[in-house]
């Protein structure tokens, strides 16, 4: 596979067509045939790991090839656990019947189980599930230096993180037999979605400058000397079957100030409302969980420069704004609009009116311009809250069905036949997977999860294994288009390739463009 | 109720805490959720949820339900 290669658009709060006349470099030599695709479609579920819905996929690397260590949970103190610890709180939402009891989870063995199983809890796809912790120190805690051994000792859930489900009936798994799944893509980042939203568009970690003077002072975390994980308090439970880990600090930001877990963006929709008097279009600043407006270069930005047209279609994002959000429908989730958090992008610009869309309410306006065949060159598109498949407020079935249900719109667009879809998820939910993940740099690649490339050129019914993260995204993004190649796409092959991993792939494994 | 208690809770149903501190007053914990809730908790137990996403936090912990958030 012929790979990008290219100097890094580096950092830079200079003015974007300055920086990139001053340091960027196009990528270079794109694979043969890449012109072939003229169209970008990106959407981006919620919160599934690879094994907790594809571990059983055929002649993919599931479950079944896993070793018994990579299978077994260690405690706090590093031994083997003699059973996993009960779901604490139950394993079903609140308010679902019947319910699976805290009670009803105890005593399970040191292994996966299957969450519908009908020997087992019986809990149907359509059910919403407990959460768990999916943080940035903690991933890395758990997969412990690729050993994934210490997800349950250092989750918040007992047993959750080794649930499962028999993902074979599903709408998406068929999709996944009639094209390509990708076997050994991983997160882009570690821990939750707001970090790997970022990694989607900006492959950077975001800044907040002078936190230690700021509202956000008490959120900056503490780590050990490994600087890769919390420091953990002195009244920590040492044993998980004691219940939740304590740190002294488990902030949303690195002692160095970068912003690794949810904080809210600095213009609306955003959870935290405008200060007192001020401009309605503006989240409070003042509030400890306001993030500054970002500067670095995005995918967008590189778009952009190019004049390559792109949108992130959001659904539910006009209503939201409209009439305030709603929950169970459509629960829009403000750290999942990562474009959102950019001065590139603030209200009133041109640049927003013209990027950032809504996709309507279930998607509907993002499905006409599929119809209509009226997509531009590249398409994000992130369904609201009720349609992500996200643990604890929604459940995989109506994300799958409707995410399937998009992909059948998109095959039957005026642009299909020059058309590349990718579906994935922004992380894996705080969900074991059994895979380590390529060591990389100080960011990631996190935990293993689904990623189906759907394309009139994939190859059909294949499991493709080449090693990709969320970042090999863009690397398609920026190879087609000939974009500047974003710095953080630099440093992460560089330091992947110094571990002696194999390169991140850009997609194209996936795909016969001959 | 105390914060951990109100904090597993909320978290269980996918609302991430995002930031959790002392009260200005010192009588309790102010805890800030992704959906914009925020739960001012005294050390007497007493409960109180804010903000936009108050409703479905205060349906979660079963507590009086709060005015709507814009």
């Amino acid at each position: 596979m012929k790979r990008s290669s290219g100097l890094a658009l580096f950092s830079s709060t200079l003015a974007l067509s300055a920086a990139a006349s001053a340091f960027a470099a196009r990528a270079a030599d794109p694979p043969d045939g890449i012109t072939k695709i003229e169209t970008v479609v990106v959407i981006f579920a919620e919160n599934r790991g690879f094994d907790n819905l594809y571990g059983h996929f055929p002649g993919a690397e599931g479950i079944d090839k896993a070793s018994k260590e990579s299978l077994e949970q260690r405690d706090r103190d590093g031994s083997v656990l003699s059973e996993l610890p009960p779901v604490w709180d139950g394993l079903t939402a609140k308010g679902v019947t019947p319910p699976v009891t805290q009670a009803m989870t105890e005593h399970l063995p040191n292994a996966p189980f299957t969450v519908n199983d009908g020997k087992g809890f019986n809990v149907p796809l359509s059910v919403a599930t407990h959460d768990l912790w999916h943080r940035f120190y903690q991933n890395q805690m758990q997969i412990n230096g690729g050993k994934n051994d210490m997800f349950v000792a250092w989750a918040d859930s007992g047993a959750m993180p080794m649930s499962n489900w028999d993902a074979s009936k599903t709408d998406m798994w068929a999709v996944a037999q009639k094209y390509v799944l990708a076997d050994h893509f991983f997160m882009g980042g570690f821990g939750g979605s707001f970090f790997n939203h970022q990694w989607l568009i900006c492959a950077c970690a975001p800044y907040y400058a002078d936190a230690d003077k700021n509202p956000a002072k008490p959120s900056i975390s503490v780590t050990d000397d490994s600087g890769a994980a919390l420091k953990i308090a002195d009244n920590s439970p040492k044993s998980v079957r004691e219940g939740i880990p304590k740190f002294v600090s488990d902030g949303n930001l690195t002692p160095d100030f970068y912003a690794v877990n949810t904080m809210q963006p600095p213009y609306q929709p955003s959870g935290n409302d405008a200060a007192p008097g001020a401009d309605p279009r503006l989240a409070d600043p003042a509030k400890p969980t306001t993030l500054p407006p970002q500067t670095e270069p995005t995918i967008g930005d590189m778009l952009s420069l190019k004049h390559v047209s792109w949108a992130w279609y959001s659904g539910a994002w006009q209503y939201t704004l409209d009439h305030g959000n709603h929950t169970p429908t459509p629960n829009f989730q403000y750290h999942h609009q990562p474009f959102n958090y950019y001065a590139n992008y603030a209200p009133g610009t041109e640049a927003r009116r013209e990027h950032l869309r809504d996709a309507g309410l279930a998607g509907v306006s993002f499905i006409q311009a599929i119809d209509d065949g009226a997509l531009p060159q590249v398409s994000f598109y992130k369904p609201q809250g009720n349609l992500n498949e996200h643990s604890g407020y929604a459940d995989i079935q109506s994300g799958d069905r409707h995410i399937a249900d998009v992909v059948a719109h998109l095959e039957k667009s005026p642009q299909w036949p020059h058309m590349l879809v990718v579906v994935t998820y922004d992380e894996n939910g705080g969900i074991w997977d059994h895979v380590a993940p390529p060591k990389g740099d100080r960011w990631g690649p996190g935990t293993r999860i689904p990623a189906i490339i759907i394309s009139p050129f994939a190859k059909h019914g294949y499991v493709d294994q080449t090693p990709y993260d969320t970042t090999s995204i863009l690397r398609f993004i920026t190879e087609r288009f000939e974009l500047p190649v974003l710095h953080g796409i630099v440093v992460r092959d560089r330091t992947v390739a110094a571990h002696g991993e194999p390169p991140l792939g850009d997609l194209t494994g996936g795909l016969d463009l001959n | 109720m105390d914060a951990d208690r109100i904090v597993a809770l909320v978290s269980a149903a996918g609302i991430e805490l995002t930031d959790r501190r002392r009260s200005a007053k010192g009588d309790g914990w102010s805890l800030s959720f992704s959906n914009g809730a925020t739960v001012e908790v005294g050390d007497d137990g007493s409960a109180r949820a804010a903000g936009k996403g108050a409703r479905a936090v205060a349906r979660l912990l079963d507590l009086p339900p709060a005015p709507r958030g814009r």
